[in-house]
């Protein structure tokens, strides 16, 4: 067994890219580690981000447990990461074997697909909101007025907002998991499909068992990010949705999600304390969910 | 290497060092107090940039009588005023003054990050501000944190056209309104009624309760909300949703008004604008007084507070600048400018409603008689944590999730917690 080298020989051998690390050390240290640490520090304390933090222990924690609201948004945001990444990876999967050739046709739809995921997400928000406005100037009840229906109130029927709000990261979303899957599709050999049909396998057999194992990594890591983006969906509630500072979450707080009712809590409460609690909390669920998440696809790839 | 490295530590110090000596130079920086020296304030202005334009033309003149001192006014949007506002005085290194919502120079000012302007002789303006809306911009105790900058009320925005196809007036009562929309339905107008600002919000119930003779606190700030009157208003404002039509969604009052609807509750900001966005209801509208309920027209009174932050190196020429705009002149050039860019400015002196007005001399009677009976958001201590709950529960009301008066005790109950 070779022994290990001594730090000064370390230092010498590999000092200079120490060196090279240092500046993006500091930048992350400062800009990253830093306000991380201040972030766990203030989640125990009633900072107002005015006056000096006042060290106050778990009261934040405690009260998140009672506050109704917080509840309410994280089961909120419950039902939207489910809809959301579930429907997401099924339509990315979908329209990556739709238009995973090289054709012309293939390039084309895979672009267009993918144009939500290269534009701003305000952009597309305010797109959004013009489409849901509700009078006959709004696209879908311009639609729905074609069909004979009467005008729909899409952001002030509570029961609407979830499966909108699901709708539209499915569609903003769908076209990154596609290339990602397209990319997955493309690393496996030709030679597995070849022996299963001289082997008679179906079209169904082939992708239950060449296609859906062989792209479990992709499908992880699209679930992974899903799941992360979800959890921090904000700016579709911030701007679709809220209506004015009193209704960040929508009628009856149907929209109302963790990351908007942190930044409510934060910035218009003067909350920041409590706001990084709820930071915290969300940091803990999402960590807990990816990690299960991971054990299961390589339980699923022990099998 | 040994050099290579001894480089890298030295750009890297010399980076913090820098980092250190210029917050520590902005910490011990102190002003120069010198009555002739050259002041630059920054006033943070939260709107639209053709309100900073309007705003800076009162700046300009205030550089005329004080050579010395030069305002410069930044534009901040109503989506992201407040975040910035909260990182200017976390920093303590920003504006030397703010405008914005009415209670947000009271919530900065309760965390020590505005100057309390009794200090500075500036409770003088009380005489000349509309005692309502004054009340509204103190704290419960009675610092002056921020004064009126300009007043927001409602309307009646009223299709012309459509009420006279109809053979009715615009309606004056509550009566009437329901009679009204009535009437409009028989006479084949789909969308009778609609409200904008206040939809769905607390700021619409304000009307209705007060218009009952409600109110959402006692004068000594105790929650109001469980009584006859407040039920009375609750119960009229979710008829007008589930027995008349009145649409849930929130459709701007001027598309409102261009895709068919008759009467529309809205802001005094839409109506300069009406007759260029939306060319073809030029001659086709006009507006009045919301209708008054059984104890009088009540509507809500809004605008923008102006203050002066804590860590301003300048505080006496700030408030001296926030005095100078309720003079006559300040408001006349603010006035004079926000006629030629369209846009609507209530000065916060009612004296100069009609005289300093940017709109027709009928609209600003309209305007002038609504703030003469109106009223200010409350001030009372809970009041802004309370907001969103209230807001919650009158919907629940009309949406049909809870009857009148769950829906009213529970409202009660948050005000009363958060009363302390």
């Amino acid at each position: 067994m070779a022994s290990p080298i001594p730090l000064r020989g370390r230092l010498r051998r590999y000092g200079t890219s120490y060196a090279m690390l240092l500046p993006f050390l500091a930048l992350f240290a400062g800009f990253l580690l830093w306000p991380l640490a201040n972030s766990l520090y203030l989640s125990f304390t009633t900072f107002d981000g005015i006056n000096p933090a006042v060290f106050t222990g778990v009261d934040n924690f405690v009260q998140l447990a009672s506050d109704t609201r917080f509840r309410h948004a994280l089961g909120n945001t419950a039902l939207y990461v489910v809809g959301s990444v579930v429907l997401g990876t099924l339509l990315s999967l979908g329209l990556a074997l739709a238009f995973n050739g090289t054709s012309w046709p293939h390039r084309i739809m895979r672009t267009l697909f993918f144009l939500p995921s290269v534009t701003s997400s305000i952009a597309l928000m305010l797109m959004w909101k013009w489409v849901l406005y509700p009078s006959d100037v709004g696209l879908a009840n311009t639609i729905v007025d074609w069909f004979g229906g009467s005008a729909v109130a899409w952001l002030a029927t509570p029961g609407l907002t979830i499966p909108i709000l699901v709708l539209m990261s499915v569609w903003g979303g769908m076209g990154y998991g596609m290339v990602l899957y397209v990319a997955g599709l493309g690393s496996i050999p030709q030679e597995y499909y070849e022996a299963a049909k001289i082997d008679g396998a179906s079209t169904w057999r082939q992708f239950r068992h060449i296609t859906l194992p062989l792209l479990r990594p992709v499908t992880t890591y699209v679930v992974v990010t899903g799941l992360i983006g979800a959890f921090q969906v904000f700016e579709a509630v911030y701007i679709v949705f809220s209506q004015g500072a009193n209704t960040i979450g929508g009628v009856l707080d149907s929209g109302l999600m963790i990351v908007p009712y942190l930044y409510d809590q934060g910035f218009t409460h003067f909350r920041l304390g409590y706001a990084s609690a709820i930071a915290w909390v969300l940091f803990l669920v999402i960590f807990v969910l990816s990690l299960i998440n991971l054990r299961v696809g390589r339980a699923m790839k022990e099998l | 290497m040994r050099r290579m490295m001894a480089a890298c530590s030295t750009v890297l110090l010399a980076a913090l060092s820098a980092a250190c000596a210029t917050s520590g130079q902005t910490q011990t920086q102190q002003a120069n107090q010198n009555a002739n020296a050259p002041v630059t304030l920054s006033f943070w202005s939260t709107g639209g940039d053709d309100e900073t334009a309007t705003f800076q033309k009162a700046a300009d003149l205030y550089k005329q009588k004080h050579p010395n001192v030069t305002v410069k006014v930044q534009t901040l949007s109503w989506s992201d005023a407040y975040a910035k506002l909260l990182a200017a005085a976390t920093s303590r290194n920003g504006p030397d003054i703010i405008s914005g919502g009415m209670t947000w120079t009271i919530q900065f000012g309760a965390r020590g990050a505005m100057v309390d302007l009794r200090k500075h002789g500036l409770e003088s303006l009380k005489a000349q501000a509309l005692p309502a809306q004054w009340e509204s911009a103190i704290s419960p105790d009675g610092s002056v944190y921020g004064v009126p900058l300009d007043m927001s009320t409602l309307a009646l925005y009223y299709r012309t056209d459509l009420l006279e196809q109809a053979k009715v007036e615009p309606p004056k009562t509550w009566e009437e309104l329901t009679a009204t929309i009535g009437k409009l339905k028989a006479a084949g107008v789909k969308k009778p009624y609609g409200q904008d600002w206040g939809n769905l919000d607390w700021i619409g119930y304000f009307n209705y309760l007060y218009q009952a003779g409600g109110s959402f606190y006692t004068a000594d700030c105790k929650p109001s909300l469980n009584t006859p009157q407040a039920e009375q208003a609750l119960k009229y404002w979710v008829d007008l949703y589930r027995e008349h039509g009145a649409p849930t969604a929130t459709v701007e009052g001027a598309d409102a008004l261009d895709t068919g609807t008759a009467m529309v509750v809205a802001g005094n900001w839409i109506a300069k604008g009406i007759d260029i966005n939306k060319p073809k209801l030029k001659g086709k509208w006009a507006m009045t007084t919301i209708p008054a309920g059984p104890a009088g027209p009540t509507a809500f009174i809004g605008g923008r507070a102006i203050g002066v932050t804590s860590f301003s190196k300048y505080v006496q020429t700030s408030t001296d600048f926030v005095k100078f705009m309720y003079s006559d002149e300040a408001i006349t050039a603010i006035a004079d400018e926000a006629k030629k860019r369209n846009i609507s400015y209530i000065p916060p002196r009612p004296d100069k409603i009609v005289n300093g007005s940017v709109f027709t001399p009928e609209q600003a009677q309209v305007f002038e008689a609504s703030i003469k009976t109106g009223k200010a958001a409350p001030g009372c201590p809970g009041w802004d944590e309370s907001a969103p709950d209230v807001t919650k529960q009158l919907q629940s009301a009309i949406l049909g999730k809870a009857d009148i008066k769950t829906a009213l005790a529970e409202a009660a109950k948050v005000m009363e917690r958060n009363a302390g």
